[in-house]
């Protein structure tokens, strides 16, 4: 049963092959909100199960080492599929896969749930809000598709850079509190583990160059459109802001 | 495959063909401002603009809305827009029943909410346009066979036989292969072309491009780690001509397109296409005189690269390698065809692309063809939607009833009003400049004032000076004539003297004149006490640090030992740019007094020329080879071993015979004289070649000379000091540097122009004989060449050590007045520079800013430099004198009186007015199109190869002007219209002298000038030429003095 309910949580917590229904789960979800929603909740919840489930000091070594090696494999899996999305949203959904299941390996580890909660949030929060923001591009646009119609920053200023921002906090950026859970993660690792687990930020890199330069480079060919309020934009400046806080003074020693 | 001698010379024949519309592209070194339209100057502006927008994927025109604030601003003749629109609409001779065509047109220039109202779709008709209008349902596309009718139609309209056939794979599989292509090639490039900024040159570059980067690509890891096979490739065909056709039959591409499908290859990267055009043609050029390239090279390269990577592509995801075979894959499937270009040209319905992304990476057939038919409805209803709404806004503000009646339109009816908007919208960035220019040009008219009648006895300036034509010396002559007692005139930066310049210190020939001659007489620069075998001890230490920062080994060892030493540079010139750049200066030892070799050399002074070069030589070999210093050997033994050296005599010498040498050591020191030094036979011949066309002959001086003041009316009454000034810029880390040069001096310095013809003006012979010919120059009249540093405003006196004793009184005078310009310009300059408006009225702390803008390393604009040029006007002074021009004329001072054949008119309009339109539509093209004719921003810009600048590390070489050159906060600080020329004179006489000459009537008759006549034997009316001829301007007759006569007497002077 213990066994049961810890696999029924890696549906919810992303770790491969079932992360593959949490990915559809996503997708299938047919409002931006309600994406955003379940991107925030459903790791929680596949958390609160795993409190429920095999206890991480009753897996044996064996278990442990293919835990961690399923997790890593599952985080560089999705951010290497990243690689080739340009939906915003799909590419937004692959990388919380991919951050999201270096929870796993904190897990393994032995990091209390409560404090997992919090670390999943670190790639929860920019994944919701930029799931909200891709929602915004995509009806300002008619898809969140990006590369299609050149620089964004002309017509959308406060949008792209918010986008920009939240890119930034969700492939963990230095100062952003990912970048501190995944460096805290691979200090617990093993030297042999930490190599493939730290291979997630070239990756990223790679992902991030690739969003950008759909994102912010040649020339805008679309209609005028509507920017982002100024108010929706500062909302996503004191969320970051606030991530931002909890990566400086939080995560460093939460592990 | 071999190709035939026939097929070579046809490839050759299209490379030639393709490569007329590329502009040359000039080193940066000496920048010249160019019409990046030059090869398309024999069409009329209009028709060349469309051509080249298709060629080089650039606009021609500036956006409506920009358009529309100049409107706002008053900058544009509201009247000429209007009547732009009529004469379009009278030309179409269209008429849509209860459309209003000139309302709506008008409307959509000056009110229309968007950029565009005629909406480029593939699936746009009437019936469907007046259905959406009208609210209902869609009339069908027609059947399966009609859909797919349709789209072989568009898809031959997308992919036609002469778009490369990469960039045909990269429509339809998103490839990417160009962008690949582009970075291989260029790289190639910048290995080839490298001028020295490399530490390690490539090998073998003396063969030529085709052949060293063949013989490299053969072993290059690179191509190889990509995957690709060269080899076989490169194996076929030995010559870059035969290569070409080689691919291209390979590739399967008809021959009827070969022509247009090398031009498109051609002018995707025109920026080094340009620069290997150019480097092809300049014979003196001496990076293209050892390393040969030309554009079949640059195309062979860039088609075996494109065929590697195409055939990559084919073996990974499974594409065509053939034109053929492409084309029968998409008329096989129009339908998949259809939705992979949409997605991977880009095209696609946002909402779509993920859906199609998915579909085309598994495309299974019934499935295509059912998303397809989705996918194309959805589409049309977009594209429909779209046009309707920007109908709707058009017809809005129209107003009145224009909604109604477009809702009251037939299908057909609806076809013909796009059709006609289409049109319109086409030509219009057109009519919007023509009216612009309307306005500038009654501006100009409207500040012209009419010459005073000279008196008969003149007052003698205290001096009289000759600036540059260029569009900054008006307001340095504004202010210095506002001083007082000077007299200025205006003539192109080279003063009338094309010459090539060999500097002291310098290797190679520069050529000072406009870009379009070529200069028969070198011009040597000599010093007259210089230490020559000493060197200052710092620029040893120099010399030893860059060698260091260079060498491809110093980043391992020397960082940590001398890397420090480098910082102290780059915090001085960051945080004390000014006391850096004196610390500096004084470190430096000073450039040695010089004089020109100007005066033409008999045979016999040329063979002493060379005998003393080549004893030189000798003696320097002596120290160098042998340790025997020059005052252990006499003329004798030194003339003996020249004679040795040259054949003329047998060893032993002498000093081989008191030194011991053996016979073996004697002949190893000859040979070393022949092969280093030099002392040969065939240099001999060489040098005595190139020393037959150093200096000018006493004719050609006077004959310049006179030319030169007759050209600009200068005759008479000559002051004590007649000063040329060239000018110049100085500023710190601009690769633009030499576009703030003299654009008459093919983007050099012209100040060894001024020193020549000020040496030759002086030249008591040459005097003698031009008062012969009826000028005469008052003995206490001495000409001294001067520079005016743009970037400081700053006017420096040369030759002084040559000034006659008498004249040594005045000079403290003379300079007084030339700082006392040299600030109020600095401050009139400033502020427009972003300094506190406060400053115009402090000239010293404008002065002093002025110079540390100049020493800024990290000042992007240190000056406007030629941006806001718009008029050119060829006349006499005082029809301009004392107006506030602005810095926005080209000023070339000419007196039609007294040139009454016309001949110095012709000389101005083939050389000056050509140099200006050069410059002005550089300008108006680097505004219009900030990146394709203009080179983007300066701050991603990174010198190649010491001779172009790219974006970022590697990209086409920038050839344009950049964003800070022409725009300011994001919009045109330069207003771009075309040059306005204004010539004084009778109109019959500047016709007949425009019909003269060819290019000059091909341009003003293409429309690439405005030309106005200012006729002051027909009452000093403006005569505009408009596309229906010459039209006098409604401001004229200009308002006269009371009491001037009209009559003119004309002078005769035999030039």
């Amino acid at each position: 049963m213990l066994a049961a309910i810890t696999v029924f949580a890696a549906f919810l917590v992303p770790l491969f092959p079932l992360s593959w229904v949490f990915n559809r789960l996503l997708d299938s979800l047919p409002m931006t909100t309600a994406r955003a929603l379940a991107v925030l909740a459903l790791p929680q919840l596949g958390l609160l199960l795993l409190q429920y489930g095999v206890a991480p000091w009753a897996l044996t070594d064996p278990q442990r080492r293919a835990l961690v090696a399923l997790a890593i494999f599952t985080a560089l899996f999705y951010a290497f599929r990243a690689l080739s999305a340009r939906d915003l949203f799909i590419w937004t959904r692959l990388n919380l896969s991919a951050g999201l299941a270096v929870i796993w390996i904190a897990w393994a580890m032995g990091t209390a749930i409560p404090v997992l909660q919090i670390l999943a949030l670190t790639w929860s929060v920019p994944a919701a809000l930029l799931t909200l923001l891709s929602g915004a591009l995509a009806a300002r646009l008619g898809g969140s598709y990006l590369g299609l119609m050149g620089n964004l920053v002309e017509p959308l200023p406060r949008l792209t850079a918010s986008i920009v921002l939240t890119v930034l906090a969700l492939l963990a950026t230095p100062v952003f509190p990912s970048f501190f859970v995944l460096f805290g993660t691979a200090m617990q690792l093993p030297l042999s583990w930490i190599l493939p687990l730290l291979l997630l930020l070239p990756l990223w890199g790679w992902s991030c160059g690739r969003l950008f330069q759909d994102l912010l480079f040649g020339a805008y060919r679309g209609e005028a459109v509507e920017d982002l309020s100024l108010l929706s934009s500062l909302m996503v400046f004191l969320v970051l802001s606030g991530l931002l806080v909890l990566g400086l003074y939080g995560s460093g020693g939460v592990l | 495959m071999s190709l035939d001698l026939g097929d070579r010379l046809q490839v050759r024949a299209m490379v030639y063909v393709a490569s007329e519309p590329i502009p040359r592209f000039w080193p940066m070194r000496t920048f010249i401002h160019h019409n990046p339209l030059y090869g398309l100057e024999d069409r009329p502006f209009a028709q060349a603009v469309t051509e080249a927008s298709e060629l080089f994927h650039a606009r021609g025109y500036l956006a409506r809305s920009q358009y529309r604030e100049y409107l706002a601003a008053g900058k544009v003749d509201e009247q000429a827009l209007r009547d732009g629109v009529s004469r379009f609409l009278h030309g179409k001779d269209a008429a849509i029943p209860g459309i209003d065509l000139d309302a709506w047109l008008w409307a959509l220039s000056t009110r229309y909410p968007g950029e565009r109202v005629v909406l480029r779709g593939d699936w746009i008709d009437g019936a469907g346009l007046r259905a959406m209008l009208q609210g209902e349902e869609l009339p069908a596309l027609g059947d399966e066979a009609d859909v797919d009718a349709a789209l072989l139609e568009l898809l031959e309209a997308r992919l036609p036989p002469q778009l490369p056939v990469y960039t045909q794979v990269d429509r339809l599989y998103g490839s990417q292969i160009g962008d690949s292509l582009d970075d291989l090639l260029t790289k190639s490039c910048l290995d080839f072309f490298d001028e020295g900024q490399s530490a390690w040159q490539a090998p073998g570059r003396e063969a030529g491009f085709f052949r060293s980067w063949k013989a490299i690509a053969r072993r290059n890891i690179r191509f190889m780690l990509r995957g690709l096979h060269l080899r076989q490739l490169l194996a076929e065909e030995d010559t870059p001509e035969g290569t070409i056709a080689q691919i291209l039959r390979q590739l399967e591409v008809p021959e009827s397109a070969w022509q247009d499908y090398i031009t498109r290859e051609l002018t995707r990267m025109h920026g080094w296409a340009g620069f290997i055009r150019y480097r092809s043609t300049a014979k003196h050029y001496y990076w293209a005189q050892h390393y040969p390239a030309d554009l079949v090279d640059f195309l062979a390269v860039r088609m075996v690269l494109g065929l590697a990577l195409l055939q990559e592509a084919g073996r990974h995801q499974g594409s065509p390698v053939s034109y053929r075979a492409l084309r029968a894959s998409w008329q096989a499937q129009p339908r998949l065809a259809y939705l992979r270009s949409e997605l991977h040209s880009a095209r696609v319905l946002p909402a779509w692309a993920q859906r199609l992304d998915d579909l085309l990476s598994r495309p299974r057939p019934q499935r295509v063809a059912t998303v397809a038919s989705q996918y194309i409805e959805a589409r049309r209803r977009y594209e429909l939607d779209l046009q309707q709404k920007r109908l709707i806004d058009l017809a809005r503000a129209v107003g009145g009833d224009a909604e109604q009646a477009l809702r009251r339109l037939s299908a057909g009816e609806l076809q013909g009003l796009r059709r006609l908007l289409g049109e319109w919208e086409a030509q219009e960035g057109y009519v919007w400049l023509q009216a612009m220019e309307s306005h500038y040009i009654t501006e100009l008219v409207d500040r012209l004032q009419v010459p005073e009648p000279a008196p008969s006895h003149p007052k003698r300036p205290f001096a009289q000076a000759l600036f540059c034509i260029d569009v900054r010396s008006e307001p340095m002559r504004r202010q210095l004539e506002a001083l007082g007692d000077y007299q200025s005139f205006g003539i192109a930066g080279f003063f009338g003297v094309p010459l090539g310049y060999l500097e002291f210190g310098k290797g190679s020939e520069m050529h000072l004149c406009p870009a379009v001659q070529t200069p028969k007489n070198l011009v040597l620069e000599i010093p007259a006490d210089l230490e020559l075998e000493e060197e200052a001890l710092y620029g040893a230490l120099e010399h030893v640090l860059h060698d260091l920062k260079s060498s491809v080994l110093s980043p391992f060892v020397a960082v940590e030992a001398i890397g420090l030493l480098f910082s102290l540079g780059l915090i001085g010139k960051t945080l004390l740019p000014l006391g850096y750049h004196r610390w500096h200066a004084r470190l430096h030892s000073d450039k040695p007094v010089t004089r020109l070799l100007l005066d033409k050399l008999s045979p016999e002074q040329a063979d002493s020329i060379i005998r003393a070069i080549q004893r030189a030589m000798i003696v320097k070999a002596l120290a160098r080879e042998l340790r025997i210093s020059r005052d252990q050997v006499t003329d004798d033994e030194v003339r003996e071993l020249r004679e040795i050296a040259l054949g003329h005599q047998r060893g032993p010498s002498t000093l081989a015979r008191e030194r011991n040498l053996s016979p073996a050591e004697e002949l190893a020191f000859v040979e070393k004289l022949r092969d280093i030094y030099r002392v040969n036979h065939a240099e001999t011949s060489l040098q005595m070649e190139r020393l037959g066309r150093i200096g000018f002959s006493l004719e050609e001086q006077v004959r310049y000379v006179l030319q030169a003041l007759l050209s600009i009316g200068l005759d008479r009454n000559f002051s004590r000091f007649v000063l040329l000034v060239a000018h110049e810029s100085r500023s710190e880390n601009n690769p633009y540097e030499s576009a703030l040069d003299c654009g008459a001096c093919g983007g050099g310095r012209g100040l060894p122009n001024a020193r020549a013809l000020a040496h030759m003006a002086n030249k008591p012979e040459v005097r003698r004989l031009l008062r012969e010919r009826g000028v005469a120059i008052p003995e206490d009249t001495w000409f001294l060449p001067a520079v005016h540093n743009t970037t400081t405003d700053v006017i420096e006196l040369h030759d002084l050590d040559l000034l006659p004793a008498r004249h040594l009184l005045y000079l403290e005078r003379l300079r007084n007045g030339l700082s006392a310009a040299t600030r109020r310009c600095a401050a009139e300059r400033m502020p427009l520079l972003g300094a506190a408006p406060e400053l115009a009225a402090e000239p010293f702390a404008a002065a002093a800013l002025a110079q540390r803008q100049a020493h800024d390393w990290s000042q992007v604009r240190p000056e406007w430099g030629l941006a806001r040029n718009v008029y050119a006007i060829v006349g006499r002074r005082a029809l301009t004198e004392g107006v506030d021009l602005d810095a926005r004329a080209f000023l070339q001072s000419y007196d039609y009186r007294l040139d009454p054949r016309g001949r110095l008119l012709e000389n101005i309009l083939t050389g000056p007015l050509v140099v200006g339109e050069w410059i002005n539509l550089e300008h108006y093209f680097s505004v219009v199109d900030t990146e394709s004719y203009g080179s983007g921003s300066k701050v991603y810009h990174n010198v190649a190869g010491r001779f172009g600048v790219m974006t970022g590390n590697q990209s086409d070489l920038r050839t344009g002007l950049p964003i800070q050159t022409v725009m300011k906060d994001g919009k045109p600080y330069h207003e771009p219209v075309r040059l306005i020329a204004l010539v004084e004179a009778p109109l019959a006489f500047a016709q007949r002298t425009v019909e003269r000459i060819a290019k000059v009537k091909s341009l003003i008759g293409g429309g690439w000038v405005r030309l106005l006549i200012l006729d002051p034997e027909d009452d000093y009316r403006v005569h505009v030429l408009t596309e229906d001829g010459f039209v006098v301007h409604p401001h004229s007759p200009l308002q006269r003095a009371a009491g001037e006569q009209t009559s003119i007497r004309v002078l005769e002077h035999s030039t």
